[in-house]
């Protein structure tokens, strides 16, 4: 029974997307109406695997017949393993989908090509959904591609404009040589040792670590980091989030550079490479990549002047609290302080999608008042639109670090383990943070100054906005009111179950 | 777990601290010699920008007090590391390229050598 | 003896990355994109050829396995490359409407005019 229902995961969005121009025949109503019945019908599935995983452990499905040649659970077929930390994410992605979805329909109303945009919206979503679920490389890579091609289609959504074609374009071109390094590297692994489960690559690995391994782990890590806007590679994230659609930016920002970079990173170090290469050295690359990434993407976002570069900016920083958590669980493997660190990274990724999804959305609202994203001329929009001013305090104050937010208790796990492991570290992370409030003051003080003319005459947007909206702040606020509840009961064991590679490679063995 | 600093003494930090402000606020208002209502004195200033000055030229700009100016002090100590940070997005799609290449070749030198 | 196969692939590859670092034309990059990813299909392609015992290895067709006296080739390679190079189809035919659209835009292909989004 458990199983069973991992299909229903890729089989109800690839159905909703590639219906979509057909149910697009009946009209606005029915293509709106569809859209948000597949996101949701995926979000209940979502909450159920996460729900059975959470409950009954690690889930295993196998795609065609469970034992080729007669032979028992000889691994040479398609295997998806589902372990808490992948459940995690399946459940983020398919909750902030649905919430940009139900924001798109108020949101891009008076755009045309709505039937294509919503075919790629639930493919994008198809796509990070396999890479949660997947627990085959090459299966790993073609939902990488499809997640990517989806999001470089989507921030090249608006075509009219100059903006969107040069983002999009840089977007693409150097994305997709970083899928290529990704692709080269499944090959070489593939040429070495002849299989491309992950699980039974990491025992061949252990048995017989190789050159050729590492160069592969290489291409992997520097593809990664790429995809998930890691400095110095994070120059196209700043230029690409921005121009796209804000509803597409949320899910950008929120969603595809944790699944398509963080998951994948983490899941290849950990479970493939986790016992054939020095953890060490890994490790200490991924904290060095983090620092700087942490210092650069905070202290770019405190010049901006365009809002959603500014938000776009500070996802680059946050990313840099996530690597640094997944580094230090990679250096300090098997301690008690890496295992904080690793639940603090996770946690993190979590609030992050959240928080950011809600900021972008907000920026959204803005900009489809306003017209414009310039933080000069949008003094004093307190005054005329205060549910939305209260969501972006709410959403800022969380990503900062203030306690009774969600954003507190993560940064706090990976504030304490990094002092634990190297007190430089933690000292870095803090001068993160100073900058990353110097840039949310600047955003803040704007908001609540005096109302220039332009601001006098918005509102606070339409339901269909602010419900996504609302509700995100709601679950933010929630969230913030049990940190350590949480933190124990899902957090913790996600990060044991990331770590622990010997349960994932029996699972596949003993469970097949 | 929480091996320094358990996360609840934040809070009571915060608490305290708000309480201590208020009753400075409090003490000072008595101690003084009274706080002004009304009048020109109750004027705020936000990184020393009036917001009934017009500057000519800038008409345009004139009374919203913005977040242009809140983190000058920041901004300007930093000028020359933040300079260099814009300097090196150059907006060039085959820089981005050099960096992923110069990332890779760093990472895989990284990894043969102490992996 | 020597896999040619193999250098050829790597050469390809290489070769794909020095003119997507060094080429400023659109169209050239995608072609670079095209030789970096025809590289990797080379490479994978020719995974699956095995040379064993110096019998030439043949089509992997399952049908009367038992008889066959010659070694077969790894099917599963092909069925990767196939997957590939569809997904590289995709990626190319985004790029060239991309492209278009930046010329519209632009009114050039030279990627050092795209540059109004930085800093």
């Amino acid at each position: 029974m458990s199983a069973e229902i991992l299909p229903y995961l890729i089989i109800i969005p690839l159905f909703g997307a590639f219906s979509m121009p057909m149910v697009n025949l009946a009209g606005r109503k029915a293509r709106e109406a569809w859209a948000v019945l597949i996101s949701g019908a995926t979000l209940a599935v979502g909450s159920w695997v996460f729900y059975w995983v959470y409950e009954k452990g690690t889930v295993l499905y196998t795609l065609g017949a469970k034992s080729p040649f007669g032979q028992a659970n000889f691994p040479i077929r398609i295997v998806w393993e589902v372990d808490l930390f992948g459940a995690l994410m399946v459940l983020m992605v398919t909750f902030v989908a649905f919430m940009a979805v139900i924001y798109s329909l108020g949101y891009m109303r008076h755009d045309t090509g709505l039937d294509k945009y919503y075919t790629l919206i639930i493919i994008l979503e198809l796509g990070m959904l396999g890479i949660a679920i997947t627990g085959d490389l090459f299966n790993f890579y073609v939902f990488l591609e499809i997640m990517s091609i989806a999001s470089y289609a989507l921030v090249a959504f608006r075509n009219d404009t100059w903006e969107a074609i040069e983002a999009g374009i840089k977007y693409m071109f150097v994305g997709s040589v970083a899928s290529s390094l990704i692709l080269l590297g499944i090959a070489l692994l593939y040429g070495e040792y002849g299989t491309l489960t992950m699980g039974y690559l990491a025992l061949k690995l252990s048995q017989n670590p190789t050159i050729v391994g590492k160069v592969a782990l290489a291409l992997f890590i520097s593809g990664l980091l790429f995809k998930s806007g890691a400095s110095p590679v994070h120059m196209w994230l700043a230029d690409a989030h921005p121009a796209a659609p804000s509803s597409i930016s949320a899910m950008l920002s929120g969603l595809v550079i944790k699944i398509g970079g963080i998951y994948a990173l983490a899941r290849i170090a950990f479970s493939i490479y986790g016992a054939s290469v020095s953890v060490k050295t890994v490790g200490w690359l991924i904290i060095l990549f983090a620092c700087i990434t942490l210092i650069v993407g905070n202290a770019m976002a405190v010049i901006q002047t365009d809002m959603k570069r500014l938000l776009a900016y500070s996802s680059v920083g946050q990313i840099g609290y996530i690597l640094l958590g997944i580094g230090i669980g990679l250096a300090a493997y098997g301690s008690q302080t890496g295992e904080i660190a690793l639940a603090g990274a996770i946690y993190h990724t979590f609030n992050h999608a959240l928080m950011k999804g809600l900021l972008f959305l907000i920026a959204g609202a803005v900009i489809h008042q306003l017209g414009t994203r310039d933080l000069n001329e949008l003094s004093g929009l307190a005054k005329t639109m205060p549910k939305t001013t209260f969501a972006f305090l709410i959403g800022a104050a969380a990503i900062i670090g203030m306690p009774p937010l969600n954003g507190f208790a993560s940064k706090w796990l990976i504030y304490e383990s990094s002092a634990l492991f190297n007190p430089v570290l933690g000292a870095i992370a803090i001068i993160g943070t100073a900058f990353c409030t110097a840039a949310y003051v600047r955003v803040l003080y704007t908001f609540f100054g005096r109302p220039s003319e332009r601001v006098m005459e918005a509102k606070d947007p339409e339901k269909s906005m602010l419900w996504p909206m609302l509700i995100l702040t709601i679950a933010i606020i929630v969230m913030g009111l049990f940190p350590w509840g949480i933190s124990d009961k899902v957090m913790i064991p996600a990060a044991k179950a990331l770590e622990n590679q010997l349960a994932y490679v029996a699972t596949l063995m003993g469970g097949g | 777990m929480f091996g320094y600093w358990d996360a609840l003494y934040f809070l009571f930090v915060f608490i305290i601290g708000l309480i201590l402000a208020y009753l400075l606020d409090q003490w000072a208002k008595r101690s003084g010699m009274g706080t002004r209502k009304t009048g020109p004195g109750t004027k705020i200033f936000i990184s020393s920008e009036d917001p009934d000055k017009v500057i000519p030229g800038f008409e345009h700009l004139e009374g919203h007090y913005t977040g242009r100016n809140v983190m000058w002090g920041l901004t300007y100590a930093l000028k020359n590391f933040f300079t260099a940070l814009r300097r090196e997005h150059t907006g060039l799609l085959t820089d981005y390229a050099s960096y992923l290449v110069i990332t890779t070749a760093f990472v895989m030198g990284v990894l043969l050598i102490w992996g | 003896m020597i896999q040619f196969q193999f250098i050829t692939a790597f050469l390809l590859i290489v070769l794909g990355i020095y003119a997507f670092l060094a080429k400023n034309n659109l169209l050239k990059l995608i072609l670079a994109l095209d030789i970096i990813d025809s590289g990797i299909h080379l490479l994978l392609i020719s995974l699956g050829y095995r040379i064993e015992l110096n019998e030439i290895p043949t089509a992997p067709i399952y049908t009367g396995y038992e008889t066959l006296k010659s070694p077969m080739v790894g099917p599963l390679p092909q069925a990767l490359v196939l997957t590939s190079i569809v997904i590289g189809v995709c990626v190319l035919a985004l790029a060239m409407a991309l492209t278009v659209n930046a010329y519209r835009h632009y009114g050039t292909l030279d990627v050092r005019a795209l540059r109004r989004l930085r800093g």
